[in-house]
Formats: structure tokens, C-alpha cells, sequence
């Protein structure tokens, strides 16, 4: 069991040492169970650190998000930011490191295992609940997840595999495996579901049927952007797919801005949402980790994690490729071995 | 040229046009369509013969930025140039589409066309509505409406090319020659003609190469030695020739022009300018390994001479067959040699060189004898493959041109030869014509019955292909003369009875089976690319076919260029092919070289990568995908070295975040491309 005593020490040290400029974690929630992000500046903060099931988020994006800010300050603090990681946090930050976009040095990872079980999907819960709300959400130490109800103080188990997000069910390394220290044991394979078993039921379906699918999907989006607001490999200056963040610098000729290119409109409808994602998804090849962050965001439930999963699959079925495990390695997208499958490559 | 009833010429269309109005940034495209007159008997016109293209002309007329839109049939032509200029000059035009066949062909020849007509040559596009789409056609209508939207693309796009100039590229005078057969040694001594120096880079000990161990060349019986060896003494003392033996290509940078090689050399253990050839080493050499020049026929010692006139001339040491180069486990030539040339501590060193060219001439070897087991190949000793026959054949072979079985070191009586072993047999073998057996197994056949006069040759074919000047004669000589009896049909099987080789084959021009008691069966293997090809070919980004030969880069037009800028082709590396086919390749090539390294700048194109810089997060993925490393980082963000670069977009592909185009083809580009076609 991860003792949240020993995170909590680790960060205030680091703190106290000056190590860091901040540590990035999670805290109490100020409504219902759920954990929230948190940026630690102090020392004596560390005390509200948590870890439990509820620890969602990935952290990654704010990584992102400090990098940027640094990058328009007149007074950039380079200090390192020290981050609590899951398995999929750690490879999200694997990812930036392969992709050049900060340096090894900049981040210090505090390593934090799910030890066999994972994190909730709140969806999930709130249906086992049924419309109640949890007040705390605990490990049982073995396969189970308490739950405690808020109002009438009830405290039910409810069977992991049950509660936990699906990318947890299929989670293969839940040990962050880019680390500077880890907390709790090292666990790979959960043995809930295989690996990629979401995109594998998905592809039993019959093509028209799964077309047919997420064009109903694709309908109800709302274009809200929230996956790629809350996904940390979506971080170019401007996005390929929609012109509402075009970066207009001193080196913008007017030329760039007449004719900026617009491969997908606005409008939130069907075609062009069906590009929007599409075009995500494809730019996530070989980047997603998969921390179902987009999935979890959407407001009208758009399986999002199955589109960035199934490309995944193909990554690792005919590459080898996993996105996140080792940063010395090239990106799948610029590099080829002449075991590649398709010999029209070489 | 006439004008179809229905259509005018629009000439009032210039006068409506936006850039006669003044607004500069809009361009007007010339869609220009020739060659696509259904009335033409050329077969390959008549391919093409599905596209209308008066109505091509006729629809852009009216497109919006189009001034001038006409179709002519031969638009390649002297007069169809002299249109074209005229037209640019009389419209002011600021772009122009050239509606007709592949880029390859023509590109150049419109772009010159622009330039005369002073349009700066990038202005000119080539939308191509023969490859992927008169040719795939056969409705007119289907087909029409496709050139209408490829033209129209490429006007789009045209609309928002820059004017650029090529890129000056200084040139390094020097020449690299992979290869040290017929083919290196000829290709670097024309280039030394004409006074470039050349490195000449050869795997093995020795120069010369297959040639080396042929006896006599068909069809006039020269001495191969005696027509090569003045050719290698040429090489070793022509002060313009760096000659590097046991050494390798290791890897290549640069581009045309400008290539920075980098060669191994193997550990030069022998000194070749301090050893005296006084062959005091090898009687105290206690291994004893196959000897490649003899084709394993004899033997040699791990300190060796590949034969008495190699060149460089000094004996050599084989790393892999010496005792381990460790004077506590043996040492004995070191001792043995008085003027010290010896010495076991030297390490391989790799030299890094700058040349402007490279010709690669890797050679041939023979198709594996392991792979005819049917013929007994590998299996029995008095079943050889070509090249060890010439070996027993060469005065300065095992036998000292005696003809023996390797068995018994009797004279064969009855001898067959089989052709076409190995070749095109698609199922099982290569699929290719080897092109050179049918003339040599002739040759062995009549040198067979020079040297045994007695001796019956039996020589089994498909057909005999003997194109060349005084090939067919001296086939027939062969016949008649000598009387080689020819069997056209297959060999079956050969396999071991009583002392005898029994050959079962088929005449399929008497109708009955042969069955023959031989001496000894020689196989007149196909050729392949030299091992190693696949190698060099990665290493110098060359292409290879679909046998593993190395690839020219047009069958007709460029069959000496490999499909790299700068890279040429010389012998069997290519294809199969024989001395005299191999000498003019290997003169071609030079003459090529020669041309290329004649200038003082090379023009580049500018259709280069170009970084958005604001765009760009510096991560790496182009730099990775830059096949010609023209991208690095700096500050940062990707910076393109125009002149390495070659413009091929693997960088855009790989780009999530769209930071960087080409120029030219850009992203708006292949936007409008795409609206263009959609619309």
C-alpha cells in the first residue's frame, strides 16, 4: 500500500531544498470525493497532498502548461517542477522527453504505483451509487474499492473491475516506469482485461456498423475542444484543424494570415467533426499514452479513448511501438526498421 | 494551329483579367494540352487518346485567373515552345500550366521554355494527365472530366508559387569508384584522363575483379589476363588514382557534388612498401584455407598473394584465417621476414574523403552452386561451376591449364555442359537471362576440345542467345569446327555412378531422353549482384530491382544514373552483362562524371523545406525523417540546410503540427489542390 505520508515527505523535501519550483499533485477535492490538481509552492503545503482512487487527472498537462508559460515570461524561473505520476502519467511525460519539448532535468518525477487496481471512472460509480454521492473512495488492499456515501455515513465495497476506468482494466505497466523515486509496489499486468481489449470488442463489429456508430458520435459533438484542451500531446501553437488559436507573432506576414489554411471549418457538424477527430486521432499515433483524459472530459460521453487505442494497437501489433516507454527511441512517425512490415518503404 | 467550331479564342479574356486590371498577387495559368490527338497513330498516343483535350482548353478558359488557355498537339515541339513563349509574352502571363505528360519528361523543357519567355521557371507547372489518367481511362468522358480537375489544381497552385533561383553549389573535384573489376578500373582511369583524381575502392586484396580469373574472352580467345593486368599496372602507377584495396564504404553524407564518404580499410598488416615479394612467410604459415581466387580449387595460407601480378603487389594477411595475430600462438612470418614488413598490432582505420561524384561497380558473383542440388552442385567435386572451369582452363590456374577432374586429376573425356542453370527459372530460381552463358559455355566447350582433342563436349540449352558482333560465328565454329554437339533441352538430374557423372536430360529436338556417362558436368551459373550490394545500395541511398541489381534511373534514357544525383552505374552491379557491354558502361559513366565535376557550380533546386518558425516546437521528428540529414536543430527550432536538402516532404509528413512546407508545395498549396479537385 502507497503510504501518502511518504509522498507528502518526499515533496516537502524537495520543496524545502529548493529542488523544485513547485510540485504538482492532487488534493482534497473541495466538493464530492474526487481529487483535484493542485500546484504545491510551499513546503509546509505538502500536509494536503492525497492518493487514492480518485487521483484522475494527468499531470503531464501542466508540465505543458508551465513550459508554455515560461516561454512568453520576461522573467522565466527554470527551476525543475516536480510531478506525482501514475504508469500513464510517467509516460505522457516520456512522450514530451522523446518529443524534445523539455529536458530530463526540468521535471522531477515522484513515481506513485497503482499496485494492481487503478483509478475509478466516476461514471461508472455514479451509476453503482445510484445518483448518490461518494464522500471518500478508498483501496481495500485487495480487489475491492470502499466507498463511502456521503449523508448517511454507509461504507460499501464494490468490486474493482466494476469501478475502476477501462484504461485501468487494460493498464499494462502500472508502474511509472520514467521515475526519479517510486512509491508502493511494483505491479505490471492488473490480469482485469487484456491489453487494447476495448478496441478489440469494438472491431468484432461489422465496419458499416461501426461507422454508423460514430457518425452518431461524431453528431453529438460538440466541438467544446475539451479533449484536446485537457490532452498533454496537444500541445502545438496551432492546431492543425482549427484556426481559433493561430499564432500571430512579429514573423506573421500578412501573406500567412490571408492565407491561413482552414482544413476543417468551425461549424460543429457531423463531416467536419468526423475530420476534427479523425485528424486528432492520427496526429496521436504512436503519442497517445493512453490516459483516457479525453474520453473522461467529454461532456456528451464520446468514447474518445477507443479511436487513440485502436491506433495504438496497430502501433504495437506491427511496430513493437509503445508510446511513452523509452525516450531515447525515435518517434514512431519519423523513423522506419527495415523490419517494418510493407516492403514499399525501403 | 485551327480552332475547334465551337470555341474562340478568348482574346478579349486578357483584357477582363484581374492582372490586367493591376492587381499583381493573382496570377494567370496557361493550360497548354498537347500530345492528346485522337487521331494519332503512335500506340502509346493512342492510349491517351481518352482525354478530350480541346474541351480541357475550352473549360479553363473560363476560369477565373485564366487569360490564355490552348491546346496544341505536339506542344514539345519547336513551334509548340515557340507558342508557348509567345503567349507568355504576349499576355504578361506571371504563371502558366502546362497540361501534358510526367514532370520527368518534360518539366524541364517548359521551365526553359518560361525562362525564355521571362517567367521565372517556377512560375511553370506541369499538371500530368497522362500517367494516372489517360492511361488508366478508356471513357472520354470520365477521363476529360479528370484532366479538367488535375489541370485546374494545378492552376490553383500555381497561383501562389514563388519566383525562385536555383541554389549555386560549389562542386569537389574528385571522384569516388566502388570497385576494382573491368568496370572501377576502367571508369577511374578515364576519369583520370580528363584529369580528375578518382579513389578507387576495392573490397578485396587485389584489383581485377571476375576478370582476373577468366582464361581466354569469347569471341576472340584474348588472354583476359593479358588485356587486364596493363589495365591494373595503369591504375597503380597513375599518380591520379588513390588506390584503396581491402577496404569498404562505411557510410556516406553529403549530396551531389559534395559527398563526404567514409572508407574502412582493413588493418594493413603487411607493409606493402617494405614487403619484397620475396614469399619467405608463406611456407611457414601453417594454415591452409580455400584460395578465392582460384575459386577453392587450390588452397592458400593466411599470408598470401592473391596471384603474382596483383596490384597493389605485396602479400597480404587474412585476419580471419591467421592464427589470431598473436606471436605467443604462432608469429612465424613475423620472424621469418628480414626486411620487418609485418606487423600484427596495426588496427582498421576508417578515412573520411570529399568527393564530387561516386561510380559504383560492384560486380557480380555466380549463383550459389549450393542452390543445384538437382545437378549435383556443391555435392560432387567434377561438378563445377563457370568460373572454376576457367580456372582449370588459365595457364595460371590450379593445373597450369591442364583439364582434370578435381577428383582424380584424370582428363575428362566426355564433358557436359549445362546452360541457363539457375536462370530463368522463376519458380525456382532467378528469373532473369544471365546473358553471358550461352557465349561462354561456347567458349568453354571449344577451349575443352583444344585441350583434349579427343574428349566429346555435350552442351545442353533452352535457345542460344548470341547477340554481339561475331557472337553467332564463333557459336558456330564452335559446331562445326570443334563438334560440340548441342542438346536443346533440360537437364533433369546428374547425379554419381560408378566413377561417372550420369547426366539425364531430354533432346526435345530428337524427341528421346539422353542419358549421358560424363567426366565431369559444368554449370553455367546465373549471375547475381555481388554480395554486399543490398549493403552499398542502403549505404549510397541507391535503388535496387526486383533481382537485387542496382537500378538505373530511366531504362533507356539514364541507364547509367542510379536514382541518386551524383551516383552512377558501371557493370554487372547494374545487370548481367559482358566485358565489352561493361568497359562502354563503365566509360559512359565516367564521361558523366566527367561532365558533372566540369562546371564550377552546380545548380540546386530551390524547392527546398522551410521552417515556420513560430510553429515549430523542436521535436525532433523531421530531423529523424530527413533522409538526407539537411535538418538540425537550432535555438531549437528546425533549421533546414537548403543545399542538402532535397525537397522530397518527408519532413512536412511527419510534422503534427504542420510547422514546415515545402517550397512551392505548400500546405495552402495542396490545400487549394485539394478544393480545386473537390469542387
Amino acid at each position: 500500500m502507497v503510504n501518502v505520508e511518504e509522498i507528502r515527505g518526499y515533496a516537502a523535501g524537495l520543496l524545502e531544498k529548493g529542488e523544485v519550483k513547485s510540485v504538482l499533485g492532487f488534493r482534497r477535492g473541495s466538493a464530492s470525493a474526487f481529487a483535484e490538481p493542485c500546484t504545491l509552492i510551499e513546503a509546509s503545503d505538502a500536509a494536503s497532498l492525497v492518493w487514492d482512487p480518485t487521483c484522475l487527472n494527468n499531470l503531464a498537462l501542466y508540465l505543458v502548461k508551465d513550459r508554455k508559460q515560461q516561454a512568453v515570461s520576461k522573467t522565466p524561473d527554470t527551476r525543475p517542477v516536480g510531478i506525482v505520476a501514475k504508469g500513464c502519467d510517467s509516460r505522457a511525460i516520456g512522450v514530451l522527453l522523446q518529443e524534445n519539448y523539455f529536458k530530463r532535468e526540468d521535471v522531477v518525477v515522484i513515481g506513485v504505483s497503482c499496485e494492481g487496481t487503478g483509478v475509478v471512472d466516476p461514471r461508472k460509480l455514479s451509476a453503482k451509487l445510484k445518483g448518490r454521492t461518494a464522500s471518500r473512495v478508498t483501496f481495500d488492499g485487495a480487489d475491492g474499492i470502499n466507498v463511502s456515501v456521503y449523508g448517511d455515513g454507509t461504507e460499501t465495497v464494490i468490486p474493482a473491475r466494476e469501478v475502476l476506468a477501462d484504461r485501468c482494466l487494460e493498464c499494462r505497466a502500472a508502474t511509472p516506469t520514467l521515475n526519479d523515486v517510486v512509491f508502493g509496489e511494483t505491479v505490471e499486468a492488473r490480469g482485469y482485461n487484456e491489453p487494447f481489449h476495448a478496441a478489440k470488442e469494438a472491431e468484432k463489429v461489422s465496419e458499416d456498423e461501426r461507422w454508423a456508430n460514430w457518425e452518431h458520435h461524431f453528431d453529438r459533438c460538440l466541438r467544446c475542444f475539451a479533449c484536446r484542451a485537457v490532452c498533454p500531446m496537444c500541445y502545438c501553437p496551432e492546431c492543425v484543424v482549427d484556426s481559433t488559436t493561430f499564432v500571430v507573432t512579429l514573423g506573421t506576414s500578412a501573406e500567412e494570415k490571408a492565407n491561413r489554411i482552414r482544413w476543417c471549418e468551425r461549424s460543429a457538424n457531423t463531416s467536419e467533426s468526423a475530420v476534427y477527430h479523425l485528424t486528432r486521432a492520427i496526429h496521436l499515433a504512436g503519442r497517445c499514452i493512453d490516459c483516457g483524459e479525453c474520453e473522461r472530459v467529454c461532456p456528451v460521453n464520446i468514447p474518445l479513448r477507443l479511436l487513440n487505442t485502436k491506433l495504438e494497437k496497430e502501433a504495437f501489433e506491427m511496430f513493437e511501438y509503445q508510446a511513452g516507454h523509452d525516450i531515447e527511441q525515435a518517434s514512431l512517425l519519423s523513423s522506419f526498421r527495415d523490419e517494418d512490415p510493407n516492403s514499399f518503404i525501403r | 494551329m485551327p480552332a475547334p467550331d465551337d470555341w474562340t479564342p478568348r482574346s478579349d479574356a486578357y483584357f477582363a483579367s484581374p492582372l490586367a486590371q493591376g492587381t499583381p498577387g493573382k496570377q494567370c495559368g496557361l493550360a497548354a494540352t498537347g500530345d492528346y490527338q485522337p487521331s494519332l497513330r503512335s500506340p502509346w498516343l493512342a492510349a491517351a487518346a481518352t482525354v478530350d483535350v480541346k474541351k480541357v482548353a475550352r473549360e479553363l478558359a473560363k476560369d477565373d485567373g485564366v487569360v490564355f488557355s490552348e491546346d496544341y498537339v505536339y506542344m514539345c515541339s519547336d513551334p509548340g515552345q515557340t507558342a508557348v513563349i509567345d503567349a507568355i509574352k504576349d499576355n504578361d502571363l506571371n504563371g502558366m500550366v502546362i497540361s501534358c505528360c510526367s514532370p520527368t519528361l518534360h518539366e524541364k523543357t517548359f521551365r526553359d521554355a518560361s525562362e525564355l519567355g521571362d517567367l521565372n521557371a517556377f512560375q511553370c507547372e506541369i499538371a500530368n494527365i497522362r500517367e494516372q489518367c489517360a492511361w488508366v481511362h478508356s471513357d472520354m468522358e470520365v477521363a476529360t472530366e479528370k484532366a479538367l480537375k488535375i489541370t485546374r489544381a494545378s492552376v490553383r497552385r500555381v497561383q501562389h508559387n514563388q519566383a525562385l533561383e536555383p541554389i549555386g553549389v560549389p562542386v569537389t573535384r574528385r571522384a569516388l569508384v566502388v570497385g576494382g573489376g573491368i568496370a572501377g578500373i576502367q571508369a577511374a582511369l578515364d576519369m583520370t584522363d580528363a584529369g580528375l583524381d578518382v579513389i578507387l575502392v576495392e573490397k578485396q586484396a587485389t584489383i581485377g575483379g571476375n576478370m582476373l580469373k577468366l582464361s581466354e574472352t569469347f569471341p576472340t580467345l584474348d588472354c583476359s589476363q593479358c588485356i587486364l593486368s596493363p589495365k591494373m599496372v595503369s591504375v597503380s602507377k597513375n599518380a591520379k588514382i588513390t588506390l584503396m584495396t581491402e577496404s569498404e564504404v562505411e557510410s556516406i553524407s553529403g549530396f551531389v557534388g559534395n559527398f563526404k564518404v567514409k572508407i574502412k580499410k582493413k588493418a594493413e598488416f603487411v607493409d606493402p612498401e617494405l614487403c619484397k615479394l620475396c614469399d619467405d612467410c608463406t611456407p611457414v604459415c601453417p594454415v591452409a584455407v580455400p584460395n578465392e581466387y582460384d575459386v577453392g580449387l587450390t588452397n592458400r595460407r593466411a599470408i598470401y598473394i592473391p596471384f603474382a601480378q596483383a596490384i597493389p603487389a605485396s602479400f597480404t594477411l587474412d585476419e580471419e584465417a591467421c592464427l589470431g595475430l598473436d606471436p605467443v600462438v604462432c608469429g612465424k612470418c613475423e620472424e621469418v621476414c628480414d626486411v620487418g614488413a609485418i606487423d600484427y598490432d596495426k588496427k582498421p582505420t576508417v578515412t573520411e574523403e570529399e568527393v564530387g561524384a561516386i561510380i559504383v561497380a560492384t560486380g557480380f558473383d555466380l549463383y550459389g552452386m549450393e542452390h543445384m542440388g538437382e545437378f549435383g552442385g556443391g555435392r560432387y567435386p567434377d561438378v563445377l561451376d563457370g568460373l572454376q572451369f576457367e580456372r582449370l582452363c588459365s595457364a595460371s590456374g590450379a593445373t597450369e591449364g591442364h583439364i582434370m577432374r578435381p577428383s582424380d586429376h584424370k582428363v575428362p573425356k566426355e564433358i557436359v555442359f549445362i546452360q541457363c542453370s539457375g536462370s530463368r527459372d522463376p519458380e525456382n530460381h532467378c528469373a532473369y537471362c544471365s546473358k553471358i552463358c550461352c557465349m561462354y559455355t561456347a567458349k568453354h566447350a571449344t577451349l575443352y576440345k583444344h585441350h583434349v582433342p579427343d574428349g566429346q563436349a555435350y552442351i545442353f540449352y533452352i535457345d542460344i542467345r548470341s547477340g554481339g558482333k561475331g557472337y553467332e560465328e564463333f557459336v558456330q565454329r564452335s559446331m562445326e569446327n570443334d563438334g560440340v554437339i548441342y542438346l536443346r533441352g533440360r537437364v533433369s538430374r546428374v547425379y554419381e555412378k560408378d566413377g561417372k557423372l550420369k547426366v539425364m536430360g531430354v533432346d526435345t529436338l530428337a524427341g528421346r531422353n539422353v542419358e549421358i556417362d560424363a567426366d565431369m558436368v559444368v554449370l553455367a551459373q546465373a549471375m547475381e549482384p555481388s554480395k554486399g550490394t543490398a549493403e552499398i545500395a542502403k549505404i549510397l541511398k541507391i535503388g535496387r530491382d526486383k533481382d537485387g541489381f542496382l537500378a538505373e534511373a530511366h531504362p533507356k534514357l539514364k541507364p547509367v544514373e542510379s536514382v541518386t544525383a551524383g551516383i552512377y552505374l558501371a557493370g554487372a552491379a547494374q545487370g548481367p552483362k559482358d566485358i565489352p557491354e561493361t568497359v562502354s558502361q563503365a566509360g559512359a559513366a565516367a564521361s558523366k562524371v566527367i561532365a558533372l565535376l566540369s562546371k564550377d557550380q552546380l545548380a540546386h533546386s530551390p524547392t527546398v523545406a522551410k521552417v515556420r518558425d513560430p510553429y515549430c516546437t523542436g521535436c525532433e521528428m523531421c530531423v529523424d525523417a530527413c533522409p538526407y540529414d539537411a535538418i538540425a536543430l537550432v535555438d531549437g527550432k528546425a533549421s533546414v540546410n537548403e543545399i542538402l536538402c532535397e525537397g522530397c516532404g518527408s519532413c512536412v509528413g511527419v510534422c503534427v503540427r504542420a510547422a514546415i512546407d515545402v517550397k512551392n508545395v505548400t500546405q495552402l498549396q495542396i490545400h487549394e489542390m485539394i478544393s480545386a479537385i473537390m469542387a
